[in-house]
């Protein structure tokens, strides 16, 4: 049963919206037992919309609830009210946001069920979901405990594979981090265009790039949620206003001569021969349902992405984490010492590793005398990579490339990793992360019974042409 | 580098309350509910989750500021994150400008019509209050207020081109004058403060920075203390060196918080949250369109229009509402009677009584006749002084009253000279004391007088007569 036979059953009372939620929080129970997908599981708000919901069934008051008992899982790093948001991080244990992000607030008004928070790297750090937050459990894939789900949004990527209920995720990208675990787990992602969707509710990774998107078993199930979610907020001074497409209109449309762009140095070295070859396999089949495709270079994305990407982010984000002190919310300590002492000891108890070293990175690249080499300079090379993306785009409807270099990997692999090699994990997905392009990935086939996953990147605000292109590979 | 050469040298960074209804990047109201923490929400308690929205009136209040001081104001603004940790700060940031600050390069006239530079005039949010219960330095914790987190400020920096305690005081009270006057700062009841620079040639131009002085009367206080300190410490052989003190008002002393002065490192980022904001050659126009008189100018034409003179001009004009007053009235009775009659008596009223002109409700109609009246000697100045103080408590029609509680002064002099008559011939023993030598005798006949007519006469009038009748 797909979304849309859920919610006409809804409608129609064939499925009893409570009986269902009771039963879905049942399964999702079990599921996290064996792959710890979520950080809370949110039964009584979950059962409590229900139960709301299913006197408005009854009075016919349904008119533009288009996510009628849908559940939906929400990335722990956007807020619920009343329900402990934590971003993955211990330093935020007990915080229960006394308001509802913008999202959250979209999608409770069109009926949809927010059934708990999935687990993610500690506020997004990471692409593997191993950067776990002190005391969290590491979300395990689904199609092979042994291997990761991908990160940062891991849990939402987990759930969205193995769930056998009709769900949709919300997701969060700063660089990459709806895509890759996507990839991993073998399901559509869909990270819209900066601005697109507010934050506002948003834990902040790095402002400047952190994007609410969704993950879900089809391209209908992200066009729907996207489309519930979009559009301008007062409160969010960086959404942008502009009407939000009617999504669902473009998955009929074909892609006859739509114009994809191959990013040349996304095929190198470094990227398995397996997830090159079912990639090209996307590509044909591209091609034979009409699409021209062509060669493109991203010569200056490909070369300094990684590091602006990652200049930018620890600066931004170092600022972010600073109001994290044990004073008002979240987790306190034994109340000692003066102020400065206090705040370092709840800090250096509650942040992880990763949270700690990105601390310190990102003030170091802002202090006086290295803000110039680093902070600004990352900066201008944004703008310059921007304007390469822009050019590609007068050119080509899309851009592709695989979206991550190899398949899900095995922790014990990832343990191997330097911090280094893990950063340039995600040199296919920070360019338009960076850029702020919607980019979507999409499952392509299997190498070692695992999904290989390829990029589409749209030009700003062209959702729209993403979806079109990736329905193709829906079936 | 400018290179110095006065005795003293002093900068300031001034900060001023913005009189907004809500706060910088929230809707929570600026006044209202004194108890702590009650106007907050989870923006400026800086919640994980909550962002920023700029409230453009306190750009536009930031505009007028500029145009005031003659500021440069930026095509594009954005706003920056200051990051420290204090237990004051909501977010251990403070929203900010730094890159590009609203406004730059103006400058601001003193008394006297020396210039001094405006290097940059900028917004940010104010932290929130701290309480220690039992003062700075013996609490062995603090309260947190959060009611003014998220206030507007405007920070005003100058070039170091004041050369005394005196300048700088005057430069403040300058300032604070204008922001009355764009009607952007609550005068009364809003906080000023400032951080000041100050060297001193003696020491070498060694820059001392101090920090937290309330008010343009502790600037002054603040800084004489400074230089005396520093001048002491050279006499008794001491080496001045770069620091931050603070000034502590109550012991009426400067102390030093930190040596070994490296500049402070905030790391500055643009804030991400923000957009940048075009301040648009329109809004500066609409705002250009709302600018007033301001003090100085009406100074020179109260000098040369009414010929009034000019500490009188300036005392009226340093209040708006006091100069736009004495505009309208002077049209109608002699300027030189009404500058008088308002700068001190009426000052004076409205002090005794702790009031503003804004709080009573009187109008120029009421002050114009009662000046009238006494420009005509239809009533005596001492009835005329009641009158005012009367006007201040509630105001009524001035000529009504006079006529009904029959206060028209005795004007003739027949009458007069008969209630002398009276008063000489029932106090002889006074008159023998006059006649003695005791001029003081004089005044007891005179307030026999005052009392018949019941303070409608001229003291000085009867004076005279009672003079001439008695030689």
């Amino acid at each position: 049963m797909n979304t849309k036979e859920f919610i006409k059953k809804v409608k129609n009372k064939e499925i009893d919206i409570v009986e269902h939620t009771e039963e879905v929080i049942e399964k999702a129970r079990n599921i996290n037992k064996r792959y710890h997908l979520f950080n809370i599981i949110s039964d009584d708000s979950a059962i409590e919309q229900a139960k709301t919901l299913k006197k408005e069934i009854k009075k016919n008051n349904i008119k533009n609830k288009s996510l009628l008992g849908v559940p939906i899982s929400v990335k722990d790093c956007v807020c619920v009210n009343g329900v402990e948001s934590r971003a993955g991080s211990k330093i935020l244990n007990g915080y229960k946001p006394v308001f509802d992000a913008t999202v959250i607030k979209k999608i409770k008004e069109q009926g949809g069920i927010i059934i708990g928070k999935t687990a993610q790297d500690e506020f997004g750090f990471g692409t593997f979901s191993v950067n776990v937050g002190v005391d969290f459990k590491i979300p395990l894939n689904p199609l092979d405990k042994e291997r990761s789900c991908g990160g940062s949004s891991g849990g939402a990527a987990g759930i969205s594979q193995i769930a056998d209920f009709p769900h949709i995720a919300i997701g969060e990208s700063t660089g990459g981090s709806i895509v890759a675990p996507a990839s991993f787990c073998g399901v559509f992602g869909l990270c819209p265009t900066y601005g697109r969707v507010s934050r506002y509710g948003l834990i902040d990774y790095a402002n400047s790039m952190d994007k609410i998107g969704t993950l879900g078993k089809t391209i209908e199930d992200n066009a729907l949620l996207l489309k519930s979610i979009s559009g301008h907020d007062d409160n969010d001074s960086t959404s942008i206003n502009s009407e939000s497409d009617e999504y669902s209109s473009y998955l009929k449309k074909g892609i006859k001569n739509i114009k994809i762009g191959i990013i040349n140095e996304s095929f190198g070295e470094g990227v398995e021969k397996e997830v090159t070859e079912k990639v090209m396999g996307g590509i044909n089949k591209l091609e034979e349902n009409g699409a021209k495709t062509e060669k493109v270079s991203l010569p200056l994305t490909s070369k300094y992405g990684v590091q602006a990407y990652y200049l930018i982010a620890v600066s931004e984000t170092s600022t972010n984490l600073a109001k994290l002190c044990g004073m008002r919310y979240g987790r306190h300590e034994e109340l000692t010492g003066n102020f400065n002492e206090y705040f370092t000891k709840v800090r250096s108890k509650n942040f992880g590793e990763e949270a700690k070293r990105r601390i310190i990175l990102g003030t170091f690249t802002r202090m006086a005398g290295y803000r110039d080499a680093y902070y600004m300079k990352a900066m201008k090379v944004r703008t310059k990579i921007i304007e390469e993306y822009k050019k590609a785009f007068k050119k080509f409807d899309l851009l592709v490339s695989p979206t991550m270099p190899f398949i899900a990997p095995k922790f014990s692999e990832i343990e191997k990793l330097s911090p280094l090699q893990n950063y340039m994990a995600d040199i296919m997905t920070v360019g338009p992360n960076l850029a702020g392009l919607p980019h979507l990935n999409v499952p392509v086939g299997l190498s070692k019974k695992m999904p290989v996953g390829m990029l589409l990147i749209g030009n700003h605000l062209e959702e729209g042409k993403l979806m079109q292109v990736g329905n193709i590979f829906n079936q | 580098m400018k290179k110095f050469t006065s005795d003293v040298v002093i900068g300031l960074e001034a900060h001023a309350e913005l009189q907004t209804k809500t706060k910088l990047f929230c809707s929570c109201p600026t006044k209202g509910s004194e108890e702590p923490n009650t106007r907050t929400c989870s923006i400026c308690l800086g919640h994980p989750g909550s962002k920023p929205s700029v409230n453009k009136k306190a750009i536009e209040y930031g505009i007028k500021l500029c145009l005031a001081l003659g500021c440069k104001i930026q095509p594009e603004i954005i706003f920056s994150r200051k990051s420290y940790f204090y237990p004051d700060m909501s977010k251990n940031f403070q929203i900010s400008q730094y890159e590009v600050p609203l406004g730059k390069d103006g400058k601001l006239k003193l008394k006297d019509g020396k210039e001094i530079g405006i290097t940059r005039a900028h917004l940010e949010e104010d932290p929130a209050s701290l309480i220690h219960p039992k003062g700075m330095k013996d609490s062995a914790y603090v309260l947190v207020d959060y009611n003014r987190s998220g206030n507007p400020l405007v920070e005003i920096v100058t070039e170091p081109d004041m050369e005394s305690p005196e300048e700088a005081r005057d430069f403040m009270k300058q300032l604070i004058t204008v922001l009355g006057y764009l009607e952007i700062f609550d005068v009364n009841n809003g906080i000023i403060k400032a951080d000041a620079n100050i060297s001193l040639k003696e020491a070498g131009y060694t820059k001392v920075e101090v920090k937290n002085i309330t008010g343009f009367k502790e600037i002054e206080r603040a800084l004489f203390y400074e230089v005396d300190r520093q001048k002491k410490d050279i006499s008794e052989g001491k080496e001045i060196v770069q620091e931050t003190r603070a000034w502590d008002s109550e012991k009426g002393i400067t102390f030093s918080l930190r040596k070994k002065e490296t500049e402070e490192d905030y790391g500055y980022i643009v804030e991400p949250d923000l957009t940048k904001i075009e301040v648009s050659k329109g809004w500066i126009d609409e705002a250009k369109k709302e600018m007033p008189e301001l003090a100085q100018d009406k100074v020179n034409k109260f000098v040369s229009k009414h010929k009034i003179n000019r500490i009188d001009a300036e005392v009226l004009s340093a209040e708006k509402d006091l100069a736009e007053l004495f505009e309208k009235v002077a049209e109608k009775v002699n300027p030189i009677l009404a500058a008088k009659w308002l700068r001190r008596e009426l000052v004076r009223v409205l002090n005794y009584n702790k009031k503003t002109l804004k709080e009573i409700k009187l109008d120029e109609k009421q002050i114009i006749d009662l000046l009238s009246l006494i420009e005509d000697k239809k009533i005596t100045e001492t009835t005329g002084q009641k009158l005012m103080e009367k006007l201040i408590e509630k105001p009524f029609d001035v000529k009504e009253y006079v006529k009904k509680e029959g206060l028209s002064a005795v004007s003739s002099k027949k009458e007069l000279e008969k209630f002398c008559k009276e008063a000489v011939q029932e106090n002889p023993k006074a008159i023998e004391e006059y006649k003695d030598g005791k001029e003081k005798a004089l005044n007891f006949i005179v307030g026999s007088v005052m009392k018949k007519t019941k303070g409608k006469a001229s003291p000085k009038e009867v004076n005279e007569i009672i003079k001439n009748m008695i030689i």
